[in-house]
């Protein structure tokens, strides 16, 4: 029976979309302050459209040092979240909250600047890149964390400053990115092992590398930078921020080549593709804004400029109609946490977050 | 239609909600109707083995449903494993492997412990030492067990026994003391599991017939805290030397005062004692039957100073971190102070009259920290640090503090330097920057505009991380958290008070290190006593085992270790200054004291004479304390006191949450003795 479940979820997300009868209130959203130690509790009411920080938590272990909550996640349960303390002595760390109390409850040591992750429902593994952002130029390493007890499995080698972990809708695969050797990395969360190496820079055409090739010999000049992948829900396309070459690239895991490339904004940092497959949310880092690309139409069909400069991550409502946006800002000024509204393709509120919102994951909705 | 259609997804988005939870439920039932087994379900293994474990998952029925499993445990460091279950055993002890399900999803995915044993390695060999070649009748003296295992490790953990031959002559207690009773030969056998090791003495007559005590405070007061030389000299009937006479000290002690004092005093056995306590003190030397003591009184060390707020330069905006304060190029005294987790500044300061600290210019760089500030030698360079940077480039930011009114960015230096440099020095024309907790990196600012990393110094320790640097004499003395303090000949000079090894800026050789077990270690300050000569770095600790609250009062643990330096080989940890329910942070040394940051603890400044041994707070070496609080402080009335800098006879201070603060002792009451 445990194939039927993606079935179901997808079929689950389809209705949801097309149900206007039946719609959510209540929008909650995880968000990181890397500057501020803290982690905010975003809720929305999409009844007044207004959003507020429903809860805000300090992390980090020294109040004299900033410890930089980086990337977050939320169990599939929704019963915990996750958040990566990039700074450590040296290592950086995982700790796991209650979403009920948002008490801490464990921790685990990473690697050096541990960033993204993400929980494969299928193995129940946590798998989170460290990407190693300040440290020397060679490769770094992908975690896997057994999130109940809170274990660091093992250590998967991949590129250099790994970026952007994201699960594919099978659970099957984990995607990231390595920003210094424009590769698209895939893992197979079941092997723990990388499966793909797919170069993003050296043939418009796509040419994909061999798994097994020394990158540690390759010469790092990127091109693309690619900064974070995320899979389509329901097609065998994977979406890649090339921060370096202000584009959006498309590739397609079943030929493994690049079939579009769309001009962006500047410096495009995260993205996420709705649910519902519609669209695929960009923000660009560089000019301090968001775009929303149509994928049938592959066209950009709304940027919306943030409140202050500095864009960085995106997550979106399971009912494709909402998504939120980190943006960091720039010194002593405060982050935000932006909501547009994906039906107007709307800001429809802003609430501010302590310094350097960062990471960001939606929690539920009701 | 519209309608048509909506009914029908509502039906369907029905059903599916419906389905959902019984699919999730589902899938937790046969999880919980599964189990793993492993082959083998336990381990027995010795240091070295490597085992390969399978296993698979089962169902009720004890059909094999799965043999996708991962293995893993959180004993990383004793236990090498790879996920498909090879096991190498790296340490002994007991441990737990998990096996577990990959395909179980994430809701209680079937797994099982198992069990790992690793044996301790057999007892290679086994000696008693420290036995002298003359050992006389009713003495006593420690003998020193060791016992190496084949893996060439050093074991306190396995049982032994010391058997005589001749019990009537001499024995060993339970805490290997090595009790002589009368002349005659015997032999001591130690054995641990297989192995023995047997030695064979003589003890004879004790000679000593006299004991005679003197120490170096004749007609001198004892003050608390005065570490006091006692020697014991042994002497036949004859009046002869016994020059080997094993000879044991103590004391006994009485408060001036019934108060519930805990240890009122400290001796060692080497005969220095320290009183803690005002009192009067019976120090006893004792070898075999013949023992000698002496009398005295210990004073109060009376070295109390009141202390007064001279001036204030309040920073109530943001959180005030480090400073420096120094004399400009115009003659005027200036401070410079960094701000934490705020919006990059760094505020200067005119303190020429320090009851009118007047801020004259802010700095304003891209970044949430500047942690560290630091001036050059001349006065008119500055550097501050970064952390946070928009653009996560971090570095370091080179000033012209010429005119510290106006004061102008002469460059950005970022090389290799983007993780964020949080510390650093300044040490002829080259900056020494704690670069992103691991290493320091050597900049020439020769030309402050073009600078250039000519070095860097890393360890090579697994998991070596960094905090702090700071340069006297040539010689680089960081502290690295579990690393402890390391010197490092960058250029080391005649005055310098060790030897240095031909280092440079280019070349940075490590002279010695200290690292004690708590692994605090934050940051470094040599010293040379004043009054006894002796050379000291002392070592700051940070550490914040109680949380953390950003917006009220916090509390913070660790203390000053000196660690005694007679040469860079043996370093030895000889006092400690620890203030109770208070952490160290930053602190300097300026003549014979010390003045320290204890963050929630204030300032403390104290007296550091003579030479140091114990617990330097028990004995009232304190000679003042402050506690910065200001009620429209960015964290009104809580004390974070950051670093102090003596300077031109004030102290001046930085507070976490009100800024900068200049003092004075006043000189009052520091006669010494009551």
């Amino acid at each position: 029976m445990k194939f039927l479940k993606p079935l179901f979820t997808l079929v689950l997300f389809v209705v949801i979309a097309g149900t206007e009868n039946l719609q959510a209130q209540d929008y909650y959203a995880y968000v990181a302050a890397e500057s501020e130690d803290m982690v905010h509790l975003i809720h929305f009411n999409a009844e007044t459209q207004q959003a507020t920080i429903a809860e805000t938590i300090e992390v980090g272990r020294y109040p004299t040092e900033t410890d930089g909550p980086h990337g977050i996640t939320v169990a599939p349960d929704g019963k915990h979240w996750f958040v990566s303390i990039a700074h450590g002595n040296p290592y950086g760390m995982l700790a796991k909250y209650s979403t009920e109390t948002n008490k801490l409850v464990s921790t685990t040591d990473l690697g050096m600047f541990p960033a993204s992750m993400e929980i494969s429902e299928v193995t129940g593994l946590l798998y989170v890149v460290n990407f190693n952002l300040h440290g020397e130029m060679k490769p770094s390493s992908v975690s896997v964390v057994e999130p109940e007890s809170m274990t660091r499995i093992t250590d998967i080698e991949t590129g250099i400053m790994p970026h952007g972990s994201r699960i594919g809708a099978s659970g099957k695969y984990q995607y990231h990115v390595s920003m210094m050797t424009d590769e698209l990395i895939q893992i197979n969360t079941q092997t723990l092992e990388v499966s793909k190496r797919f170069k993003l820079s050296e043939t418009k055409g796509g040419m994909s590398g061999h798994k097994d090739m020394d990158h540690s010999k390759m010469e790092h000049k990127p091109v693309e930078k690619p900064t974070w992948a995320h899979p389509h829900p329901t097609k065998p396309l994977i979406y890649v921020a090339a921060n370096g070459s202000d584009e959006l690239l498309e590739i397609n895991t079943k030929k493994w080549e690049i079939t579009q490339r769309y001009k962006t904004g500047k410096a495009p940092y995260n993205l996420e593709v709705t649910p519902d497959g519609k669209y695929v949310v960009v923000t660009y880092k560089g000019e301090g804004a968001t775009g929303i690309w149509d994928l049938e139409e592959g066209k950009e069909v709304a940027k919306i400029e943030n409140s202050r400069k500095v864009s960085h991550g995106v997550t979106i409502s399971p009912d494709s109609k909402y998504a939120f946006i980190s943006v960091e800002g720039i010194g002593g000024e405060p982050g935000s946490v932006e909501v547009i509204n994906l039906q107007t393709l709307e800001r429809v509120d802003v609430v501010e977050t302590g310094k350097q919102a960062g990471g960001i994951y939606f929690w539920k909705q009701s | 239609m519209k309608k048509y259609s909506t009914t029908l997804f509502s039906a369907l988005l029905i059903l599916m909600t419906g389905l959902s939870p019984q699919l999730q439920a589902q899938d937790a039932e046969e999880n919980n109707s599964h189990t793993v087994v492993t082959a083998p379900s336990s381990l027995h293994l010795e240091i070295g083995e490597e085992v390969q474990l399978t296993g698979h998952v089962e169902d009720a029925e004890g059909n094999i449903v799965s043999d996708s499993l991962i293995f893993f445990t959180r004993a990383r460091r004793s236990l090498q494993i790879t996920t498909d279950g090879k096991i190498k055993a790296l340490k002994p002890g007991s441990f737990t492997v998990i096996a577990r399900s990959i395909q179980g999803g994430w809701q209680d995915a079937p797994r099982t412990n198992v069990p790992v044993q690793v044996a301790y390695p057999p007892v290679a060999e086994v000696s008693l030492n420290g036995i002298p070649n003359n050992l006389y009748a009713g003495t006593s003296l420690p003998v020193k067990v060791l016992i190496e295992d084949t893996m060439g490790e050093m074991r306190t953990n396995v049982d032994y026994t010391i058997s005589s031959s001749k019990p009537s002559i001499a024995t060993v207690d339970n805490f290997d003391n090595l009790q002589l009773h009368q002349p005659g030969t015997f032999t001591l056998t130690l054995q641990a599991e297989d192995q023995s090791s047997s030695i064979t003495k003589k003890v004879q007559q004790n000679p000593t017939a006299e004991l005679a005590l003197s120490h170096n405070y004749t007609h001198k007061t004892v003050r608390t805290g005065d570490v006091v030389q006692f020697n014991a000299q042994a002497k036949t009937a004859g009046g002869s030397a016994v020059q080997d006479a094993p000879i044991t000290y103590s004391y006994i002690g009485e408060p001036n005062d019934d108060l519930g004092h805990g240890s009122i005093a400290q001796i060692e056995q080497d005969g220095r004692f320290v009183a803690n306590k005002p009192g009067k003190y019976t120090v006893m030397a004792k070898s075999g039957n013949t023992f000698v003591e002496h009398t005295f009184r210990a004073v109060p060390r009376n070295v109390q100073q009141e202390i007064e707020v001279v001036g204030q330069g309040l920073v109530s905006h943001t959180r005030t971190s480090d400073l420096w304060i120094w004399e400009g190029v115009d003659g005027r005294d200036y401070a410079v102070t960094g701000t934490w987790g705020g919006n990059g500044e760094a505020i200067f300061w005119d303190v020429t009259d320090p009851k009118n600290i007047t801020a004259i210019d802010t700095v304003t760089v891209d970044a949430r920290t500047v942690n560290d500030v630091k001036v050059n030698e001349r006065g008119d360079i500055a550097v501050i640090t970064r952390e946070g940077a928009s653009n996560r480039k971090n570095g370091i930011i080179i000033l012209d503090v010429t005119d510290p009114s106006n004061v102008e960015i002469l460059s950005e230096y970022n090389k290799d330097l983007t993780g964020g440099v949080h510390n650093t020095f300044i040490y002829e024309d080259h900056v020494y920057a704690v670069n992103n907790g691991r290493r320091y990196d050597i900049i020439n600012i020769e030309d402050p505009r073009n600078p250039y990393t000519v070095n860097k110094f890393e360890l090579g320790t697994p998991g070596h991380s960094i905090h702090d640097v700071w340069i006297e004499d040539g010689i680089a003395y960081s502290s690295n958290w579990s690393d402890g303090v390391v010197a490092v000949d960058i250029g080391s000079k005649n005055s310098a008070e060790m030897p240095g090894a031909n280092g440079s800026p280019e070349n940075p050789v490590q002279l010695g290190s200290y690292a004690y077990p708590s692994g605090w270690n934050h940051a470094a300050f040599p010293f040379k006593s004043e009054s006894t000569g002796d050379f000291y770095v002392v070592a700051g600790d940070e550490s914040f085992p109680y949380g953390l609250d950003t917006n009220g009062a916090n509390r913070a643990a660790g203390w000053v270790h000196f660690i005694k330096f007679d040469d860079w080989g043996s370093p030895k940890e000889v006092a400690r200054y620890k203030v109770p329910e208070a952490g160290s942070h930053n602190y300097w040394i300026e003549g014979d004291k010390l003045y320290a940051a204890f963050y929630n603890g204030g300032l403390r400044v104290v007296d550091i004479s003579g030479e140091l041994m114990g617990d330097l707070y028990e004995q009232g070496r304190e000679i003042a304390s402050f506690f910065p609080r200001d009620n429209e402080a960015f964290i009104p009335n809580a004390t974070f006191t950051w670093g102090p800098q003596p300077y031109k006879g004030y102290i001046y201070l930085s507070d976490w949450n009100s800024g900068l603060w200049a003092l004075k002792l006043k000189d009052n009451n520091a006669n010494g003795t009551d």
